[in-house]
């Protein structure tokens, strides 16, 4: 309550400040009165002045209005007691030395609170900094590359359209169809990364069934790649999690996408799902040619593609990886990349219940 | 077939439109093209086209609006076409009378697929027997048979089944199902159809993370694979 009091306006203080210590003051008086009926210690007056200046202090915003009740206290026992003019001097000045204590000892903790408040809020928002300039260097990177390709490969057919036999138009054709998909799959990466605002990383979670999550993105899979091959397990039981189901089809995806890209390899491609009391584990498993290991320092934070460049020209995964990443910190969950024996494998956690705050 | 079917496409893209164009033409459909949502109401009524594409993002109205004047008036099929990422506007669409959806970029085979289901639902009754793959279900025996054995599913397994199967190819809403099966009254969580649908993959379906009989639109609905007997 007294915490409140410090986020309003100052005027408003102020007025707060000096009715709850006029409460205060008004009922010690009360009490004080009442008690003087049936019996005249005034050692006991006294300590209900004292506690009630104490509760006093914890909402005055001057010191002055700590000043003013200590003085209203004395005067009002001076009319109940007959005392020297230094004795009631000495009670004012221990009164008020207490109640200003007791404010500047409040107000220094609201301060200090405020300020790691503040502190963390500022933690969050570099690390969502970072992310964000990862994802938009990767974009520039990525998205160029394919860009100034398909302005070239248009423009020659313009130009030269009628000198091109047509074996050569098609591949130009095939050039700019390859890119331009490839275009649209990043930009869907991106938009979905919009779904997650801005401010404080949150999304809206729902309960989804996990296998018509994984369903939908083997169906997208299926139209994009038409002799890709899966396998995909996942319990008997119907499994529920909160999540965004958009988002998480789009880690899966992106997941499949960079397996069969990457592997090298024709042989099926594993997507498991386990279900353990806290959580629901995803693994895609590739048989191919594994993570090198120079990448596995660097594999989430956007910048993979351009070292992986160097090593083959197939396009980055460098965007579809930061967006993973993204997204699964977005709902609580883990992910890492890893090789086993015979190829690479992408494991990622999704925490079953629903989690304070987070829905 | 005596005369042409007629497309309406409205479009403000220029090279969107003249794609849908070029390959409707070539798939023997007459297309008419409106690059504004009034030019398309005006259009559709002079015109009265068979099926209508329509865009949600137009210049001069919202989509939304587009549907709701066309639905005033008349029964076209209208297949929406959307760049648009957000389902609820989807959702918003078919539940105002849109027959169906299309998401931008599509491929042709996408297209084509969706105009003939529209067609097709828009043109006959449904059929009496549901035929893809190893499925069959005749309607009026009430019996569903998986490579010629017979399944047994609950009351409302067998009612949501059987609904998918009469629109087969199309998307059904959520909410277009829950009033359907459980009535206007039932509330806005769609758990309830969802564990439904789940014990439905787990009789009929091989694997339930691929399956090859109904799929999941998620956010939007079901769509169940498309009737060979009506092709």
């Amino acid at each position: 309550m007294f915490r409140k009091l410090r986020t309003l306006s100052r005027y408003k203080q102020h007025f707060f400040s000096i009715l709850f210590s006029t409460v205060c003051m008004g009922t010690a008086a009360l009490i004080s009165s009442l008690y003087c009926r049936f019996s005249a210690n005034a050692v006991n007056i006294t300590l209900v002045f004292l506690l009630f200046l104490l509760l006093e202090s914890c909402a005055a915003v001057t010191y002055l209005y700590d000043v003013l009740c200590s003085l209203f206290a004395v005067l009002f026992l001076s009319s109940l007691y007959n005392a020297s003019f230094m004795e009631y001097l000495f009670t004012f000045f221990g009164m008020s030395a207490v109640t200003i204590w007791t404010s500047r000892l409040l107000s220094r903790r609201y301060a200090r609170k405020a300020l790691t408040a503040e502190q963390e809020k500022c933690l969050v928002r570099t690390d969502m900094d970072r992310i964000r300039a990862n994802l938009l260097r990767a974009v520039s990177h990525d998205l160029r590359t394919p860009l100034a390709s398909i302005m070239g490969n248009s423009l020659i057919l313009l130009e030269n359209g009628s000198n091109l036999d047509s074996d050569e138009k098609n591949r130009i054709l095939s050039y700019i169809h390859e890119d331009s998909s490839w275009l649209s799959n990043m930009t869907e990466n991106l938009l979905t990364v919009t779904r997650i605002r801005n401010d404080d990383l949150a999304i809206t979670s729902r309960n989804e069934i996990v296998e018509e999550v994984v369903g939908e993105a083997l169906q997208k899979m299926k139209r994009r790649h038409p002799d890709f091959r899966i396998q995909a397990k996942i319990p008997e039981d119907i499994i529920m999690i909160p999540m965004d189901a958009i988002l998480i089809e789009q880690v899966i995806i992106n997941l499949l996408e960079n397996a069969l890209q990457h592997s090298s390899s024709a042989k099926p491609i594993d997507l498991l799902v386990e279900n353990t009391s806290r959580e629901a584990v995803f693994t895609v498993r590739d048989y191919g040619q594994g993570i090198p290991s120079e990448l596995m320092d660097t594999l989430f934070d956007g910048t993979a593609c351009t070292m992986a460049h160097t090593a083959d020209s197939k396009k980055g995964n460098g965007i579809g990886l930061a967006v993973c990443k993204t997204i699964i910190d977005a709902h609580h969950g883990s992910i890492i990349g890893r090789n086993h024996d015979h190829g690479a494998e992408f494991i990622f956690t999704l925490p079953g219940k629903e989690r304070g705050g987070a829905a | 077939m005596n005369s042409q079917i007629h497309i309406l496409t409205i479009e403000d893209e220029k090279s969107m439109s003249s794609y849908i164009a070029t390959f409707l033409n070539g798939e023997n459909y007459k297309v008419s093209s409106a690059m504004t949502g009034s030019e398309g109401l005006s259009l559709a009524a002079v015109l009265r086209p068979d099926v209508i594409l329509l865009d949600l993002g137009l210049p001069d109205m919202d989509g939304i609006e587009v549907l709701r004047r066309l639905r005033s008036w008349s029964r076209i099929p209208i297949i929406i076409v959307s760049a648009r990422h957000e389902e609820s506007e989807k959702v918003m669409a078919l539940d105002q009378g849109a027959d169906d959806y299309i998401t931008k970029p599509f491929g042709t085979n996408e297209l084509a697929a969706r105009i003939r289901t529209c067609l097709r639902h828009n043109k006959s009754a449904s059929s009496k027997i549901y035929r893809a793959l190893d499925l069959e279900i005749q309607f009026e025996k009430r019996s569903i048979r998986l490579r010629g054995e017979q399944i047994h599913l609950t009351q409302i397994e067998y009612q949501l089944l059987t609904l998918l199967a009469e629109n087969a190819g199309r998307v059904l809403t959520y909410n277009f199902l829950m009033n359907a099966i459980w009535g206007p009254y039932i509330d806005d969580n769609n758990q309830i159809l969802r564990v439904n649908m789940a014990n439905i993959r787990r009789k009929i379906e091989l694997n339930p993370a691929q399956p090859q009989y109904v799929f999941t639109e998620i956010g939007i609905g079901y769509r169940m694979l498309e009737n060979e007997c009506e092709a």
